[in-house]
């Protein structure tokens, strides 16, 4: 997928080899390059302008954090805008559930719905299989076939012109675990058949919506997803015909348009061929795994230098203690904003009040914690009023100033805690740094 | 079709034409010894473009032109020259949208280089119009990759009966589809079709040819799922051959050109029917893999016209300037939906005027 990018990209990281500042025009041939690359695999075209830019003006502006190189800064950067563009991991799990196919008129739907339900009761499920597809010839056919081939119940009707009655009477009818619902392909500017969809996903109450999408959609891609997104809600994309000479890059700006991820590649005719798709891997292999091993291990080294639990602070036991840490580590490693930002947090947030805190603030804040007692260093719900008042006057602060720092505190503490709820979470990543080194 | 390439193409028309109008001001300026009478023309974007190409440059600038060269151009002749600098901006513009409408990279490329040529280094007596001149390089550079077209039907006049058609492509394309429409048009032009269900592999394929073929009340010649399609295709011709019917449209099996035992397959098919025309069906939606897979398909089996499909799907139609250009052959039909109308012939010149006809 996305064709020579790989390569590209190696060969243009090479020029900041060795180099501890970043060069303007190694960047700049960087993102050409790249720019190249995304393009010629049929990304869409403003995603990719935006995407350069953002690359560039990153790559340019962020002060690398102390003892990163200037290629593994610029890599760390390309590294997480491109899991932007490729989205998350979809896990497809192996329960009772309905899954709704959509797409354009030939993109592999049918062939594809037999390849999942082959998929399903090999894991050991009962699968069933509605046709929807009204339209084509030969439609109720095919999907039976294939059905056959792998013995999975198929229900459907190829003199009923109306697919909503279809797959009333299918869903009545089969009493299988994983019911797939094949539906005849459309595309965004037919508004009756996106219609017939709505009506389709409200009526299952389907489970999952994918979408399915050859591998050489070009510009449209983003535009059909959209819709297709608008009307159903699409939660997983299916990219076909890999085994083709096509990039699959359209069919990457409608993962990214519709803020869902890969579930399954198509890369061949036959029922057997479909693949599993992993985001991390893809990505780490375009890059080379030995380049974000290394920087994996340095943004540990650099927390463990600066004795942070990033685990503990990640359990949630975040104490005044390791916030006292943190922050003195900030004038180690720069602010906590880079910190943050050498871990590929994919689309996750940080609330700006948690990074932007000034370094003379920061430093009040360290002249604040000096004065307090190791109770309630580790346990700041001991803080009271006398508390405060105390620590206030030793620390020749006002009452407000230490207050508010408490109040940073608490939104420290609540921000790792969501960062460890979140999907994408740094748990995850960390997880992943960990199965890395 | 085009409708946003045609918006881009206005854009960047205005956006020249101001460019060199701008330009020659300067030049009028910086010359003081400048005769008086070249009074600028006024604006001809009112007027129509004019549908006839320009006379050409005999023999054309290509460097940059020096100030002493622009003072002698200026003073003697009284033209101007378009400098390659002061078109970049709206040269990129162009580039974006033709990328956006999903000219392929090499096409735009070659576009691009073509208006290029045609515009800079290039002297313009003052007098002709600027839009003209715009508009005849950008009108050149499309025809000269949308090539000549041709008419299915006095090409079908100067054949022998039957005339086999053949339809090739990558999977899902569109080939069935558009084999039912093209039976549909031409036995509403008066001729006579027979079809080769030549797709026997996948799984029920040969009855959504015979539905279509029971619908048109045309004769649809099967044999088995899994059976050899050459062996179809040549029972279709000779079924046309003894029933005096004017047209074979031979189906095939979808298939990807980095397959060689199924692109093996379809040379075999050519060989056994021997094609008066190889129809080669792609999608409006493909993007730059559209390039690859034409060239392909046209190095091993050869093709000699395309029909471009989805661009009810697509309507900026790109992919058919990059077809064109990647493999020489002309567009002969576009489909634009499911029902058998939804075919039209086309017609490079017309498309091409159309694109570039007055207001977006
Ligand atoms: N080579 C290849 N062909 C595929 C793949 N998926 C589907 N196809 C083919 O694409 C064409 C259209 O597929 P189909 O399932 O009928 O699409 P639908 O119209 O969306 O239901 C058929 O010729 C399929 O055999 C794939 O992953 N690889
Ligand atoms: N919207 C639209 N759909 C089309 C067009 N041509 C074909 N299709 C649809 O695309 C799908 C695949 O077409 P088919 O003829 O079976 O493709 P083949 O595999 O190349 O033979 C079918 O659902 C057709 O109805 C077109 O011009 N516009
Ligand atoms: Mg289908
Ligand atoms: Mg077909």
């Amino acid at each position: 997928m996305l064709g020579n990018l790989g390569t590209n990209l190696k060969d243009a990281l090479k020029k900041l080899a060795g180099k501890t500042v970043i060069d303007r025009v190694a960047v700049e041939e960087l993102v050409k390059d790249l720019q190249r690359a995304l393009l010629q695999a049929d990304v869409n075209v403003k995603q990719v302008m935006q995407l350069s830019q953002t690359i560039k003006k990153r790559s340019l502006e962020e002060e690398p954090p102390k003892g990163v190189t200037a290629r593994e800064h610029v890599l760390k950067i390309v590294y997480e805008e491109l899991v932007h563009l490729v989205g998350g991991k979809v896990d497809v799990q192996l329960g009772r559930q309905t899954i709704l196919m959509a797409g354009l008129q030939g993109s592999g739907k049918t062939t594809t719905t037999a390849k999942i339900a082959r998929y399903f009761k090999k894991k050991g499920l009962r699968v069933g299989v509605i046709c929807a597809d009204t339209f084509r010839p030969g439609a109720y056919t095919q999907i039976k076939t294939l059905c056959d081939r792998v013995q999975v119940n198929c229900f459907g009707n190829p003199k009923e012109t109306d697919a909503r009655k279809i797959v009333a009477e299918g869903l009545q009818h089969l009493k299988d675990e994983v019911i797939i619902v094949d539906t005849q392909g459309r595309h965004a500017l037919e508004d009756e058949l996106i219609q017939e969809i709505i009506d389709l996903n409200e009526m299952t109450h389907a489970t999952h919506r994918w979408l399915v999408l050859d591998a050489a959609l070009g510009q449209q891609a983003r535009e059909q997803a959209r819709r297709f997104h608008e009307a159903v809600q699409i939660d997983g994309v299916i990219i076909t015909k890999m085994d083709g000479t096509a990039k699959g890059g359209g069919a990457l700006s409608a993962v990214s348009e519709t803020g869902s991820g890969i579930v399954f590649i198509g890369a061949g005719e036959t029922i057997e061929d479909l693949e599993w798709f992993d985001p991390d891997s893809f990505i780490s292999r375009l890059l080379g795994m030995g380049d974000l091993k290394a920087l994996a291990e340095k943004v540990q080294e650099s927390i463990k230098e600066d004795d942070i639990d990033v685990n503990a602070m990640l359990s949630g036991k975040f104490t005044l203690r390791d916030m006292y840490k943190q922050l003195e580590a900030v004038n180690k490693m720069g602010p906590l904003k880079q910190v943050l930002s050498m871990l590929p947090l994919g689309g996750m947030e940080v609330p700006a009040e948690a990074v932007d805190v000034t370094s003379v603030k920061m430093e009040r804040y360290r002249i604040i914690m000096d004065s307090m007692t190791s109770t309630e260093l580790d346990d700041p719900a001991v803080l009271n009023g006398s508390r405060v008042q105390r620590i206030a006057m030793g620390a020749g602060a006002t009452l407000e100033e230490v207050r508010e720092l408490i109040k940073y505190y608490k939104m420290m503490k609540r921000t790792f805690k969501n960062l460890k709820g979140g999907e994408k979470g740094m748990q995850r990543l960390m997880k992943k740094f960990g199965r890395f080194s | 079709m085009f409708k946003a390439l045609k918006e881009k193409l206005f854009s960047v028309r205005q956006r020249l034409e101001t460019t060199i109008e701008e330009q020659k001001l300067d030049s009028d300026l910086t010359i003081h010894s400048a005769p008086s009478q070249g009074s600028p023309e006024p604006s001809a974007l009112s007027e129509s473009p004019a549908p006839t190409p320009p006379p050409r440059e005999s023999e054309r600038e290509k460097k940059a032109p020096g100030f002493a060269q622009k003072v002698v151009s200026l003073v003697r002749d009284r033209e101007f020259i378009i400098a390659a600098k002061d078109i970049e901006d709206s040269l990129s513009d162009l580039e974006i949208g033709l990328l956006e409408s999903d000219v392929a990279f090499s096409a735009t490329d070659a576009i691009l280089t073509r208006v290029r040529e045609d515009l800079t280094g290039s002297k313009r007596k003052i007098g002709t119009s600027v839009d003209a001149v715009i508009t005849n390089a950008l009108s050149d550079a499309l025809l000269s990759v949308l090539g000549e077209g041709v008419n299915i039907l006095d090409f079908i006049a100067s054949r022998e009966k039957p005339v086999k058609i053949l339809f090739t492509g990558v999977n899902g394309t569109g080939k069935t589809t558009s084999v039912a429409k093209v039976a549909h048009y031409l036995t509403n032009h008066g001729l006579t079709v027979a079809i080769g269900a030549g797709d026997t592999f996948r799984a029920g394929a040969i009855e959504q040819i015979d539905v279509h073929g029971e619908r048109l009340g045309l004769k649809v010649i099967q044999h088995q799922e899994g059976s050899d399609p050459s062996a179809v295709l040549f029972d279709t011709v000779q079924y046309a051959k003894a029933h005096n019917i004017d047209i074979v449209l031979g189906d095939t099996a979808g298939r990807f050109h980095n397959r060689v035992n199924l692109m093996n397959q379809l040379a075999k098919i050519r060989r056994v029917i021997q094609p008066d025309l190889i129809v080669y069906v792609d999608e409006a939606v493909a993007g730059n893999d559209a390039v690859i897979r034409a060239e392909e398909f046209s190095k091993s089996v050869g093709m000699d016209a395309v029909m471009l499909t989805k661009v009810d799907m697509d309507p900026k139609g790109g992919a058919a300037i990059s077809i064109a250009h990647a493999v020489g052959k002309p567009l002969i039909f576009i489909g634009t939906g499911q029902g058998y109308d939804d075919i039209m012939p086309f017609e490079p010149k017309a498309i091409v005027a159309d694109l570039l006809a007055g207001e977006a």
